[in-house]
């Protein structure tokens, strides 16, 4: 009995923990100045305004920076979808010479470890002459997801049964139309969950956002928040308000798909 | 919908399956030219991107590295080889091996801890109320999805020197000597708020993914090892160990894949510093290469960075190769 009291304690206590960050950032966007930068000791808000919001959205840059973000982000996820889906078909639901070795490919490429490739891309972009240009951003995550992308659909095509497909051959269907009408829907839950996965990678990404992109009105959104302390000084009202109109959207998305996450991410995991 | 409740169903197998008739489409259209060449179009710009984006920079990276490559030969587009003479000279640096060893160290520690944590909190999972362990989910879940930047101005606004809860409470507790403490003088503390950070994002993916491992284990197998009178170590050794097992290594690969390439946390707290004290490889790299335009030498940087990955997991991604050989 006490066992199980002294577990349910400490469940609680690391709950706070997890949360307290999320919690603070929340209650600090929602304080007046005056109350942040004070000595009292105030957990909970004493009173609440919007001002830090309206700051952080009319400071110059956000905006622009979010702009930037969702361009790059949502590009780099449609190009890995859609060229991931189409490698997942094939990997999954065909017989080909080299098939395997394609496989093991998409395996070792997910390994790729982008951030020790950064000196060649920026010679790269800068050969093609893309550096200080949005579309190199998109390029190196599309990279940089798409190996994810297609293992993950892959394993999402292989939990559809085959006999579904063929079963509307014999109805009728040519090839596209079963993939149209059996297939494309019955993959709707996996598609929405890799390209949210993608989503959130490329939303984070700040290595390359950083070093291939130098002009401030191009800036992504992590890099212009890396530099708040320019933005805002010591405004930690406005650095949280705009620290959670950052986090927002991911926030929506991974409480809709979480639980396929984790099951896609450890789909690989070695037996035995 | 929070709450995790894996079952064998809803994992995507990607090792196997059985349920599926061997691949290939219907019989009686195999053999028109179309068919055959249509997983290759499938494939083909999933393959251009992976060897023009991923193959074609690691080549150039591993040439880049034998290359004296600073903004004078950039910009006249000379190519001066200089054979190994980039690795000499980051080798011969004495601040280089404290880097690295510092980038070894720090990623081992950050991963035993939240592999460690993310496993109990696991086990915890199975004993707790459900409303417990619903807050609980719920709250991991939004540390995990908190973007990385977001996450990391919070921390440094917990851990303010003037007006950052951190030391306000520890004020409050009667430790006096927080008031005004600066967490980021050296660069052991640094990276222990780094590292903290780091960990409390960590945790909440590996303790759901073991979580799910967990609560597929047979309850029997439980029951069986209390008639036994087995303790709960007992217990855990021969029935939860065995079956977690695969997974924990799974899940500790990754981790060492993601912790040791860890640059936007570092640099956004302290730009590696105070006075490059809290600089690991990744931020090495970054200086040498893009601030200073060192782009031979930081080439030799993010080969030892390959190499050392390669070693880290070396293990465990031969037997994945095996694994996924035999299929």
């Amino acid at each position: 009995m006490t066992k199980k009291v002294t577990a349910n304690v400490v469940g609680i206590v690391l709950a706070v923990f997890f949360a307290f960050p999320v919690y603070w950032m929340l209650s600090s966007a929602f304080k007046p100045t005056k109350d942040l930068v004070s000595t009292d000791y105030d957990l909970i808000p004493l009173s609440v305004t919007a001002t830090n919001f309206a700051t952080a959205w009319n400071k110059p840059g956000f905006l622009s920076s979010m702009g930037n973000s969702l361009f790059v982000t949502l590009g780099a996820v449609v190009a890995s979808i859609v060229v991931g889906l189409l490698a997942a078909l094939a990997m999954s639901r065909m017989r080909f010479k080299g098939r395997k070795q394609f496989v093991l490919l998409m395996l070792v490429a997910q390994m790729a470890p982008f951030e020790a490739l950064l000196i060649p891309m920026f010679l790269m972009m800068r050969d093609l002459e893309l550096l200080d240009r949005l579309p190199s951003l998109i390029l190196i995550y599309f990279a940089v997801t798409l190996p994810f992308c297609a293992w993950t659909l892959r394993g999402f095509v292989n939990g559809i049964p085959l006999e579904l497909e063929e079963a509307a051959m014999v109805d009728g269907c040519g090839r596209w139309g079963a993939f149209r009408r059996v297939t494309l829907p019955l993959l709707g839950p996996g598609l929405v969950a890799t390209s949210v996965f993608a989503f959130v990678t490329a939303w984070n990404e700040f290595l390359y956002a950083l070093s291939l992109i130098k002009d401030q009105t191009k800036e992504t959104l992590p890099v212009w928040l890396s530099g708040f302390q320019s933005a805002f000084g010591t405004d930690w009202g406005g650095a949280m308000a705009a620290s959670a109109l950052f986090t927002l959207p991911v926030l929506v998305f991974f409480l809709v798909v979480q639980r396929k996450m984790v099951t896609g991410v450890t789909a690989g995991a070695v037996k035995g | 919908m929070t709450a995790v409740h894996t079952t064998d169903a809803a994992v995507p197998t990607t090792s196997s399956a059985p349920r599926r008739a061997a691949p290939g489409g219907a019989p009686r259209r195999r053999g028109s030219a179309f068919d055959r060449t249509l997983p290759y179009l499938l494939l083909a710009p999933a393959l251009v991107a992976i060897l023009w984006l991923i193959g074609w920079p690691v080549l150039s990276l591993l040439v880049t590295s034998f290359r004296q490559l600073n903004l004078k030969e950039l910009t006249r587009g000379q190519v001066v080889w200089v054979g190994v003479d980039n690795y000499a000279k980051i080798f011969a640096e004495p601040e280089f091996w404290t880097i690295t060893v510092r980038t070894v160290v720090f990623t081992a520690a950050v991963v035993a801890v939240s592999v460690v944590a993310g496993l109990l909190i696991a086990l915890l999972m199975r004993q707790i109320s459900p409303v417990v362990r619903i807050a609980l989910q719920v709250a991991m879940l939004l540390a995990w999805a908190m973007p990385l930047l977001a996450a990391t101005t919070v921390y440094q606004w917990i851990f303010d020197q003037q007006y950052g809860i951190l030391n306000k409470t520890l004020v409050k507790l009667g430790f006096d000597s927080f008031a005004g403490f600066s967490w980021f003088t050296t660069g052991t503390s640094t990276l222990s708020v780094i590292g903290l950070l780091i960990v409390w994002q960590a945790v909440p993916f590996l303790a759901f993914s073991l979580y799910a491992g967990v609560i597929g284990i047979p309850r029997e197998q439980y029951e069986a090892a209390g008639i036994d009178g087995a303790s709960a170590w007992q217990t855990f050794r021969a029935v939860t160990w065995p079956e977690i097992r695969p997974l924990l290594l799974m899940v500790t690969f990754l981790s060492l894949l993601w912790d040791f390439k860890v640059f936007a946390q570092i640099w956004a707290f302290k730009k590696g510093g105070p006075d490059g004290a809290s600089t690991t490889l990744p931020v090495y790299q970054y200086l040498e290469g893009i601030s200073k335009s060192h782009f031979g030498v930081a080439a030799a940087v993010s080969v030892v960075m390959m190499v050392l990955l390669g070693l880290l997991t070396f293990q465990y991604l031969r037997r994945l190769l095996r694994q996924e050989g035999s299929l």
